[in-house]
């Protein structure tokens, strides 16, 4: 498909070895960059790609690698967030298996834009198969001096590192995963300070998606246009949806900023599985707001989503069909946040394990007349009032899922 | 100065300043719980979000620094609809256990309740059970049903003694402060986690059920039992009026003051200052012989007056010998020095001080008394006591404090005292001198006088008396005065001291080191 960038070529057998890699015009990009181009011209590029951030937030990555101040007496760092722990999400786990020397080629291409030498990859406990194919990327990389002392003979140094984590989702919050990486508890940090002037081990640091960083060598090898016309004008490139649930072909779909959500579903996915109904999509990771059958003929961008209410987010699509219950997906929903709540602010720690207590009633048939009210309540308590943004992550489904399936909730209340 | 408007009121506030120090300072209250002057601001609790014009979300008054005009409400039915919602996530799990709660009457949870919360429970779901009585350190019990994780207790170990034995352990609603497996909290400093904690969560072992906050009344003190002269307060119950025997302090905590001791006192002070406290001689004895008889003091001042005036008559008041203390307050240093030095010429003055212990490097000194620094600048040698300076030609021997005790052994103070004419013993504490002495002078307990004493620093901090002195026993600088008065040699002069405020000012007449700062408040 012509739309392919990040995954055109993921069927080739051992693309991640440097070797295929290379065949494919693999670092072509980096040797443009550090011998053709100022690391300001770089940044530059990047921002007039419009490459938005691909980890939930979005934020332009040029723009985020500008503030970081240039004249300062600590190291700067890079951290790569490839902690993938959105549920629904899996597409990072796809470039770092399929072509992790993408990754490393636009880690050190941002390295070199804003002027870092050391970079850590933090990569989800759980990708242990995927963390020693990307360890064994990195031994290569360094061996054709991609990595390292004097890289390319243009006295560039950049040495990566890969730090597994334990598990918990808390630690994609960027600053959590800063303080799981320096050996603390994974607790967010108050920002300001934002990790652009303190971050990992106090020194500035720059913190980007692994999706958002595989875009970088394609933005410096073809250009900001190139990028620009296979997305939006604010929203440059391709994005990987993910799609899950009950439809007939799940998995990555790499498509154009901007994709309908009805064609992700329908056409590239094939539908639901036959005999299956159509009842609601969560369109960007666990934590957006849902949509309804009748809502997604919407386009995949983060502001065409944020109008109908709901987050591009991670661009991960999870189908749910009319056989499943909303209740269930609600207790998978409530579940999860509250499993995974740090524990550090009130409303979060406290919130979600009120609410998945009262959806375990309502699970276990015991609800009453005021449940579904006083979910949006305390969700709307939790909402805009954390110390980061999960308590938002766990608050906004829940509203959403209580406000537009309420009918299909209180018809299983007592007290009717 | 930056100009800022909190709830429609400009108010001045410091370039660099959190919001909630601002409010503070313009006298508007912002409810916070993780949040303390002592640490950086933390940010986990919420209850101190404020709208700010111009923003979408409630931010933190506790972390947000005020930029130039900005506009901040702290009322707005949005602010209080949140600081509800935090309130009622808090109270949610909490065991609602304030009848037999320590921190009643004291608590945090409780007052920002009764202004901001006062809802009907909508909780309908079983609380969490934890565990409520853990002995987390020698004299630290931990409830953690009452706990709202504000983690200061946690902060105070890494920031301030650096000694980190509490952590946050497991996650979300499982979180819990816990020591890292048995060991426990074994600091000096521990007992300032009680007075941090927010809420009834860590309790003091020694004050558990012994009463309640609100019978309390905190008197301001300096504790005694270094040079640092930390501040503190005494929390007196001034007893039940039909109930005899129950006025007592029951409680030391710090109070603020950072040139000295900042938000903290040591665990040697708190504990130690507190069991003396109620460790105190207060019978007037004259013992003849193997008689003892009781006296009042009018007629033991006349008795002792005619002693040493005697002496002063013959001019052989180098026969008398006197046992300071540097627990003596500046004031009744003051009035020794007057009375016996310039007035007598006795010239045998020594001192007996509790030995020297180590110090800890942060606030507890190895001097463990308050008014080392006082006596130097009053012009005493502080020559410690020794055996045969008191044993040669001494036929008065005025001995102040229970400190000759821990310096000599009974049967070595037998010895010398056999060769003494009169011994005088003017004491707050039983200390085994009393059975040795001729006279034994009940004085008043530091909680029980006023004063002024001298750190370290040479710094002056003035006390005052938190209750009455107890059963015979009076302030040493009164019986000075009154002794003074007897001898009759410059009698003027100190009948015109009637109060310590009194000696302070002829003291700083006298001595320019006192004259550094106009603190005696009368």
């Amino acid at each position: 498909m012509e739309d392919k960038v990040l995954t055109r070529n993921f069927g080739l057998e051992n693309l991640y070895k440097v070797d295929v890699y290379l065949q494919q015009g693999g670092y072509q990009a980096l040797k443009k960059a550090l011998k053709e181009m100022t690391p300001g011209q770089v940044t530059e590029e990047v921002k007039n790609a419009s490459l938005r951030g691909r980890g939930g937030a979005g934020f332009p990555a040029g723009m985020k690698w500008s503030f970081v101040p240039q004249k300062v007496d600590q190291p700067k760092l890079l951290c790569v967030n490839a902690d993938e722990g959105e549920p629904g999400t899996f597409k990072d786990r796809y470039i770092l298996s399929h072509n992790p020397h993408l990754l490393i080629e636009g880690i050190v291409i941002t390295a070199f834009a804003v002027g870092i030498h050391t970079a850590y990859i933090y990569i989800r406990g759980e990708y242990e198969a995927v963390a020693q194919r990307l360890e064994a990327a990195i031994a290569e990389a360094y061996q054709k001096s991609f990595l390292g002392k004097n890289i390319l003979e243009r006295g560039f140094e950049l040495d990566l590192f890969v730090h597994r984590g334990a598990g918990a989702y808390i630690c994609g919050e960027e600053t959590a995963l800063l303080e799981s990486l320096e050996g603390k508890r994974g607790h967010p940090r108050l920002k300001p300070p934002f990790p652009a002037s303190v971050g990992l081990f106090q020194c500035p640091t720059v913190i980007n998606n692994v999706e958002t960083l595989a875009n970088v060598p394609f933005i410096i090898g073809k250009g900001a246009r190139w990028f620009m016309d296979h997305g939006l004008p604010r929203d440059g490139g391709t994005r990987i949806f993910g799609v899950s649930g009950p439809v007939v072909r799940p998995g990555i779909y790499e498509l154009a900023v901007g994709t309908s959500l009805r064609e992700i579903i329908f056409s590239h996915a094939g539908g639901l599985k036959p005999g299956k109904k159509l009842k609601a999509v969560i369109p960007g990771g666990m934590s957006a707001p849902i949509l309804r059958a009748d809502e997604i003929d919407i386009k995949m961008d983060y502001e065409s989503l944020a109008a109908a209410g709901s987050m591009l987010g991670s661009a991960a699509v999870i189908v749910i069909d009319e056989e499943t219950p909303i209740v269930d997906v609600l207790l998978k929903v409530a579940k999860f946040y509250s499993h995974e709540s740090c524990g550090q602010c009130t409303p979060c720690r406290i919130g979600t394990s009120w609410i998945y207590k009262i959806i375990r009633r309502l699970a276990a048939g015991g609800g009453e007349r005021g449940d579904v009210d006083e979910l949006v309540r305390l969700a709307s308590n939790i909402k805009g009032k954390t110390l980061c943004p999960m308590g938002d992550a766990a608050a906004m489904p829940i509203i959403s899922l209580a406000q537009k399936f309420r009918t299909e909730l209180e018809s299983s209340l007592k007290n009717q | 100065m930056i100009k800022i408007v909190i709830d429609n009121k400009p108010v001045e506030a410091q370039e660099g300043q959190t919001i909630l120090k601002a409010a503070q300072q313009a006298g508007i209250p912002i409810p916070h719980l993780c949040y303390h002057p002592a640490f950086p601001p933390e940010g986990s609790c919420r209850i101190c979000l404020v709208e700010i014009e111009g923003l979408p979300k409630l931010e933190l008054a506790c972390s947000t620094v005020v930029r130039e005009a900005m506009k901040i409400s702290t009322q707005t039915p949005r602010v209080r609809e949140s600081r509800r919602g935090v309130l009622e996530f808090l109270l949610a799990d909490h065991p609602l256990d304030c009848p037999i709660c320590d921190k009643a009457g004291d608590c945090n949870l409780q007052d920002y309740f009764q202004e901001y919360g006062a809802f009907e429970s909508a909780f309908k779901e079983a609380k969490e059970r934890r565990e409520k009585k853990i002995k987390i350190g020698n004299n630290l019990i931990l409830d953690r049903e009452r706990c709202v994780l504000c983690t200061r207790c946690v902060r105070f170990l890494t920031d301030t003694t650096k000694t980190q034995e509490l952590g946050v352990f497991r996650r979300g609603i499982r979180s819990e402060i816990s020591t890292y497996d048995a060991e426990l909290v074994n600091n000096n400093y521990s007992g300032n986690l009680v007075d941090l904690c927010p809420v009834g969560a860590i309790t003091d072992a020694q004050f558990r059920f012994k009463t309640r906050t609100w019978f309390l009344v905190p008197a301001e003190s300096i504790c005694p039992l270094c040079s640092q002269g930390c501040n503190i307060y005494l929390d007196y119950h001034p007893g039940f009026p039909r109930v005899s025997g129950t006025a007592k302090i029951y409680r030391i905590r710090p109070r603020l003051n950072p040139d000295v001791n900042d938000h903290w006192i040591c665990d040697y002070g708190r504990g130690g200052y507190l069991s003396l406290l109620s460790d105190r001689w207060d019978k007037l004895v004259w013992r003849k012989g193997d008689r003892e008889s009781v006296l009042i003091w009018e007629k033991a001042l006349q008795i002792l007056a005619e002693k040493i005036r005697t002496l002063h008559v013959i001019k052989r008041t180098a026969k008398i010998a006197l046992i300071l203390s540097s627990w003596l307050t500046n004031e009744e240093l003051f009035l020794i020095k007057k009375i016996f030095k310039d007035d007598l010429h006795v010239e045998k003055i020594f001192f007996a001080d509790p030995k020297p212990g180590t110090g800890d490097g942060f606030l507890l000194q190895p001097e463990r008394a308050p008014n080392v620094r006082g006596a130097k600048e009053i012009g005493f040698a502080l020559n410690s006591a020794r055996l045969e300076d008191l044993s040669q030609h001494t036929d008065i021997l005025i001995i102040f404090g229970p400190f000759l005790a821990e310096l000599f052994s009974t049967a070595e103070l037998k010895t010398v005292f056999d060769s003494v004419g009169t011994k005088v013993l003017i004491t707050s504490r039983a200390s085994g001198l009393e059975s040795l002495v001729d006279f034994v002078l009940p004085a008043s307990g530091m909680a029980e006088k006023s004063g002024t004493l001298t750190n370290k620093n040479g710094k002056i901090q003035s006390f005052s008396a938190v209750c009455p002195s107890c059963g015979d026993s009076r302030p040493e600088w009164s019986v000075l005065v009154d002794l003074a008065k007897e001898l009759k040699v410059n009698a003027r002069y100190y009948s015109l001291l009637a109060n310590p405020g009194a000696i302070f000012r002829e003291l700083a007449k006298e001595i320019a080191f006192f004259r550094k700062e106009p603190l005696w408040i009368s």
